[in-house]
């Protein structure tokens, strides 16, 4: 793992991280980088990077700072890749945008359901979904909801437009979604796409996070 | 059909190669980012320690840890035994980690609602029947991958039929980041970690006091008619200065001296400048080599140096040294070589040397021509620094 690799503006040619001669396209993949100034650059990575001097540089410096991915290609799932790349804004944003979407549902408990294929990564799904819950200082619950062995055949095998729905209406129907609680709901609808929606099931009602 | 089966034979073992190169890529990333996994583990802690979750001693049960996705089980005995570690060591902490059979096992509830199938955490109702941990809390951990980073995620639920969160956190560690490498009886945050690696790379100072024992041979005449010289044996001290603390590129002054009885003696300067070669910041916790290039004037007088002469060695010559001082002679050479300094107080090196005022003595050939340049000595060293 080569996890760190300095670019300066001035010499592009010697650390190159987009693909070319010294690096193939698959390397240059997996690099995450971002650019900082001299000084920024220079307080995160002292040592690698020179701080502007007390009167300034002759010339303007900034340094692309990339880091190696963990995992290499190939080793996961594309898409659980890409979904495992992005978990925590993804799951964040989903947060987010539900909380703003019902500020009335500030006092209610929340549970997290998460439908995605693999079952390792709905818990990690799961996981980063209540944490980002948590942040926003609001109660939080590990209980989920389930429903009865009749409900899941005839649910399966919906649409899946009319299949959320109807399952929020079943788990306010069966009691196992409680009046002050508020479902959280974090799906993959096709698997072509890395990108995760959210839904929200309150009081049988299901809404989708726009 | 026949295609069919025979492109199944060729899958076989064209597939077992990929998963046995997958396995194998896999456990070189754990082992690669474990350490990370225990860095973020400690920092859990140390938050629990400034900022305990309770107030007084907690019974605790790890419900579950799970690590990156394609990363196996191996790596989480790992994380569990450093959790179950770090927090014995830490009883400031609150959490008592606990032993709960029943937590983790799979029950099967039947009732009026239906039949349950589901870990006794997860139905705590049940844990209750069985006079289980009811009321206890559980901890439970996540690692992920995502991109350059790993992220530990982190909570506790209390073990009561609603199961309400009482505690989460998130703390994510960079690839790019080395290893903290703390001792997991004297945790420190990241900030104060980050002051002492710091502190470690500054207080080494631009200047250091290198004491040098090393050892020169010269290669015998290709025609095997010359005397070759005897090993060298040099002690040198001197100054070894770094423009910056990353301390990439270093130079040296050094002056020694040689003293065998009844064979040589010597006196000699040395300088050279020294470019780090395994990254651009001296390391504190790995080795690191460098690359050199040197030059360094020698004199030398005593019986055994009469082989620094550019005619052939005959008896004469012998005689005349071990019956008076014996000749002295002056020369200056070209050095290159490699030297692997360990946390800045040892070095090991080995380097090549170039001897142009002797290049044709028929007393010594060359170990290896580059570029034409013939190398007549090559010595290694020891430095020990001060």
């Amino acid at each position: 793992m080569t996890p760190l690799l300095v670019v300066w503006a001035g010499l592009p040619f010697l650390n190159d991280p987009s693909p070319g001669v010294l690096r193939s396209k698959r390397a240059a993949r997996n690099l995450d980088c971002e650019r900082y100034s001299a000084q920024t650059g220079s307080e995160r990575y002292p040592g690698a990077i020179r701080p502007a001097r007390a009167r300034g540089d002759y010339v303007e410096r900034d340094a692309v700072m990339c880091a190696e991915r963990l995992m290499r290609p190939g080793l996961r799932e594309a898409r659980d890749e890409a979904i495992l790349t992005e978990l925590e804004p993804l799951s964040r944003d989903i947060v987010t945008k539900a909380v703003s979407l019902r500020t009335d549902l500030a006092d209610r408990t929340w549970l997290v359901e998460t439908y995605y294929p693999s079952g390792e990564v709905s818990s990690k799904i799961s996981f980063a979904t209540k944490n980002a819950l948590m942040g926003q200082g609001l109660a939080v619950s590990d209980r989920v909801p389930v429903l009865g062995v009749g409900d899941v055949g005839v649910i399966t095998r919906m649409d899946p437009d009319e299949a959320y729905p109807t399952a929020c209406l079943r788990y306010a129907a069966t009691g196992t979604l409680r009046e002050g609680d508020a479902l959280l709901a974090v799906v993959s609808r096709d698997a072509r796409e890395t990108i995760l929606h959210g839904g929200l099931c309150v009081d049988g009602r299901w809404t989708w996070i726009p | 059909m026949i295609a069919v089966l025979a492109s199944l034979a060729l899958a076989g073992p064209i597939e077992d190669a990929q998963r046995v190169e997958l396995d194998r890529a896999r456990a070189e990333i754990a082992g690669e980012v474990h350490l990370s996994a225990f860095d973020l583990i400690d920092e859990l802690v140390y938050g629990w320690k400034t900022d305990p979750v309770f107030e007084s001693s907690t019974p605790v049960v790890l419900a579950g840890v799970s690590v990156p996705v394609g990363l196996g089980t191996g790596m989480q005995a790992l994380v569990e035994n450093h959790i179950a570690a770090v927090l014995a060591e830490n009883p400031t902490s609150n959490v008592q980690l606990v032993h709960c059979p029943s937590c983790t096992a799979v029950v099967v509830h039947s009732g009026p609602e239906g039949t349950v199938v589901s870990r006794g955490i997860d139905n705590p109702a049940v844990l209750a029947e069985l006079g289980g941990a009811t009321g206890k809390h559980a901890l439970f951990v996540d690692l992920e991958a995502e991109g350059s980073w790993l992220v530990l995620r982190a909570r506790i639920t209390q073990l009561t039929p609603d199961l309400p969160i009482v505690w989460s956190h998130t703390l994510a560690t960079s690839a790019a980041t080395p290893a903290l490498l703390r001792a997991s009886d004297q945790l420190k945050s990241a900030d104060e970690a980050r002051a002492e690696y710091l502190a470690a790379l500054r207080s080494r100072g631009p200047l250091v006091i290198p004491v040098r024992l090393s050892v020169r041979t010269y290669a015998r005449p290709d025609g095997g008619n010359g005397t070759p010289p005897p090993p060298f044996l040099w002690l040198q001290t001197g100054a070894e200065l770094a423009p910056t603390d990353a301390r990439a590129w270093t130079s040296s002054l050094m002056i020694g001296g040689a003293f065998i009885p009844q064979a040589y003696q010597g006196l000699m300067g040395q300088a050279r400048v020294s470019r780090l070669l395994t990254g651009r910041v001296r390391s504190v916790t790995r080795p690191d080599l460098y690359g050199f290039v040197g030059a360094s004037v020698m004199t030398v007088w005593g019986p055994a140096t009469s082989s620094f002469q550019v005619d052939p060695l005959n008896a004469d010559d012998i005689v005349a040294a071990v019956q008076g001082d014996g000749p002295r002679s002056t020369w200056g050479t070209l050095q290159l070589g490699l030297d692997l300094r360990i946390g800045n107080r040892i070095g090991v090196g080995t380097f090549l040397e170039t001897l142009p005022a002797l290049r044709r003595s028929q007393n010594m050939g060359d170990y290896i021509r580059v570029l034409g340049i013939g190398f007549q000595g090559f010595g290694t060293e020891v430095t020990a620094c001060f």
